[in-house]
């Protein structure tokens, strides 16, 4: 953290790793859900249209399966730098989901029906982020497997009798359904709609988040950040 | 080689008949003495005039052309009054027989005089053998000839039951109606191929050559080999049966718009097959009498070899390439291509690496509990999670605005009043 970055009152909460990341990420997953949909919901006509801009159905299956090894190798990579880099090792542990965030989860309910006096101070990551985090990679691996199920079917059902793979193309299907939910209602509210950020919490581009916003979402982690004499 | 035999025969004849005097019929000279004349016309009461030349040179190079005018105007004399109606049926006694019983000659004998007579198709004196390929009977001429009455559209109303205009006019761009036309094929079906000639009936009766019943033997005439497969399939040995609903030739390829696989409009183009074959199989009457396995149709298109071939990726799989096309058998039958010992190779003409498994599971997975209860269990539990945790993400998302408001109402300062 640069002292510059310190003197405006920023501090950086996203590395340019992550940022890395996090955008392939944005980016692969809208274009597998543009493209899946299109297939999963082929009778719509916006699904039509879709595909007639895809290029017909075998081309848009070609879009798929590059953005789909796109992710995978995105995922990928993103295990490695969380299980051996000096950066992602302490992420990784501060992600984990405890009992204190089963119990921060339900004191924020009571704060907001105004039974309890207090909002439950997170530390780094909030159960909001800890939940998406894991819902997203148990999601992403899920819709991988089954997807390369799909893709190698006459491999895949070397191994497997062809009702497995019905079992597939359905969770593929609604696992991408379940994602595009997920992001759309609850990760895109807590990061541009949500009151404290709107429009917008311009960390996934600039890798800043401004100390204030940091005291007042993660006062645990903005405690600790001053301990250390970061701040 | 002809003509100078004709000659002979001709001078012959004239010496034998100028023997005799009395009442001499005119010769073809004599005839020709007013006929030849360009301009003689007869008056109509209607005001028109009919001409009344005749061709000689056509008349000679006719079937007829080295008879005499009287053989078929008995009554002629020179100079005459109006003659009586020509009659083939003296010479053509079969013929005749067979036009009288066909929907052309019963109008006929009701006094109709616009549907054709021997004439109308044959010509007057311009006759040429069928064989000829100047004669308006001749193969590559008929259609020509049919629909000279059959493509006019003032026709249609006139007479009840005649098929749409339209159609048969079709038949001149289906592949027969392209072999004879454009290629010049004389194996190409034309109008008399199907319909039959001089006893032509419509379909819907029992003497009709194009009768139901009749059909796959009428087109197993030209496609034998094909008919030989027909009549080993579950539609061909129903169809004998006397099943009407079991389906013929026409059922599938359409009648005068036939038109080659390759043809996208064709009725079994790789991408129409589905709707063609679900006509009949996605039909709940039809399904439920005859016992055939329901939601072939939604089944097949909502698998990815449908939605391939529904957006033109027409190599996927469509209803034939896996239950044949000629010679569909049920899959209860060994000898089916999709009976469950058959599938592996029937799947391994596309997927040369298809083994035992995909025999184990259904093709056409039509969820229910009952037929595919993986993939039913499957799809309801993630209708029911998602459904849950969309109505919980609205919930908190609604109650994380509601404390904001609610605290902000009873004059707390806005956000998260949290001591510092």
């Amino acid at each position: 953290m640069s002292r510059a970055d310190l003197a405006a009152g920023k501090v950086i909460r996203m590395s340019l790793p992550f940022r890395v990341q996090h955008l392939l990420l944005a980016i692969l997953l809208t274009v597998l859900a543009v493209t899946g949909f299109a297939l999963m919901y082929h009778e719509n006509s916006l699904a039509q249209w879709l595909i007639r801009m895809e290029g017909g159905v075998h081309n848009r299956g070609i879009v798929h399966r590059i953005a789909a090894v796109l992710l995978m190798a995105n995922l990928v990579h993103h295990v490695f730098y969380m299980l051996f880099s000096r950066e992602g090792k302490p992420e990784l542990r501060q992600l984990f989901i405890t009992k204190r965030d089963i119990d921060d989860f339900l004191q924020s309910l009571r704060y907001n029906l105004g039974t309890a006096t207090e909002y439950p101070p997170f530390g780094r990551y909030g159960y909001k982020e800890k939940f998406q985090y894991w819902g997203a990679a148990a999601g992403i691996v899920l819709i991988s497997l089954t997807g390369l199920m799909l893709w190698g079917e006459e491999f895949s059902m070397r191994l497997f009798p062809k009702f497995v793979l019905d079992l597939a193309i359905i969770i593929h299907g609604y696992q991408g359904l379940l994602a595009f939910l997920v992001l759309f209602l609850w990760h895109l509210y807590n990061v541009h709609l949500h009151p404290s950020v709107f429009p917008m919490n311009p960390s996934w581009i600039t890798g800043k988040v401004s100390v204030e916003w940091l005291r007042e979402e993660h006062p645990l982690e903005y405690e600790k950040l001053k301990e250390e004499g970061v701040l | 080689m002809r003509r100078p035999f004709l000659s002979a025969a001709l001078i012959a004849a004239s010496l034998f008949l100028a023997v005799p005097a009395g009442a001499v019929p005119p010769g073809v000279g004599e005839c020709m003495d007013c006929h030849g004349d360009k301009t003689i016309e007869m008056s109509l009461p209607g005001g028109q005039t009919v001409s009344l030349y005749i061709d000689l040179q056509a008349y000679r190079s006719s079937v007829h052309g080295g008879g005499s005018c009287v053989t078929c105007h008995a009554d002629a004399s020179a100079p005459h009054e109006k003659l009586k109606k020509v009659s083939c049926d003296k010479c053509h006694g079969d013929a005749g027989k067979s036009y009288a019983g066909s929907a052309h000659g019963k109008l006929r004998a009701k006094g109709i005089t616009d549907v054709p007579g021997c004439d109308g198709c044959h010509g007057k004196h311009d006759i040429r053998r069928p064989k000829d390929p100047v004669a308006r009977t001749f193969r590559l001429n008929i259609a020509a000839t049919c629909l000279r009455c059959h493509k006019d559209r003032a026709l249609e109303p006139r007479y009840q039951h005649l098929p749409d205009q339209k159609l048969l006019a079709a038949y001149e761009q289906s592949v027969h109606g392209m072999a004879s036309k454009k290629s010049g094929l004389l194996g190409s079906a034309v109008c008399v191929d199907c319909h039959g000639n001089h006893a032509i009936l419509p379909g819907d009766q029992p003497r009709s050559a194009t009768h139901r019943q009749k059909i796959p033997t009428m087109c197993g005439k030209c496609h034998p080999g094909i008919l030989d497969q027909y009549e080993r399939s579950v539609h061909g040995k129903g169809m004998r049966a006397g099943i009407a609903e079991s389906p013929v030739c026409t059922d599938c390829h359409g009648e005068h718009t036939i038109a080659k696989i390759g043809d996208p409009s064709s009725s079994v183009s790789p991408r129409n097959i589905p709707k063609t074959c679900s006509g009949c199989h996605d039909e709940e009457g039809i399904s439920t009498r005859y016992a055939l396995p329901k939601k072939r149709f939604s089944s097949y298109m909502d698998s990815f070899h449908g939605i391939a071939v529904e957006y033109g990726m027409t190599k996927a799989a469509n209803c034939s390439s896996c239950h044949g096309v000629h010679d569909i058998l049920p899959s209860s039958d060994p000898a089916s291509t999709v009976h469950k010992a058959n599938i592996p190779k029937t799947c391994g003409k596309c997927h040369p690496n298809a083994g035992p498994n995909f025999a184990k599971g259904a093709v056409h997975v039509e969820v229910s509990p009952k037929k595919a209860m993986g993939v039913f269990a499957v799809r309801l539990f993630y209708t029911i999670f998602i459904t849950a945790l969309v109505i919980l993400f609205v919930l908190h998302v609604g109650l994380d605005l509601y404390g904001r408001w609610d605290r902000k109402r009873s004059g707390a300062p806005g956000g998260k009043e949290r001591k510092p």
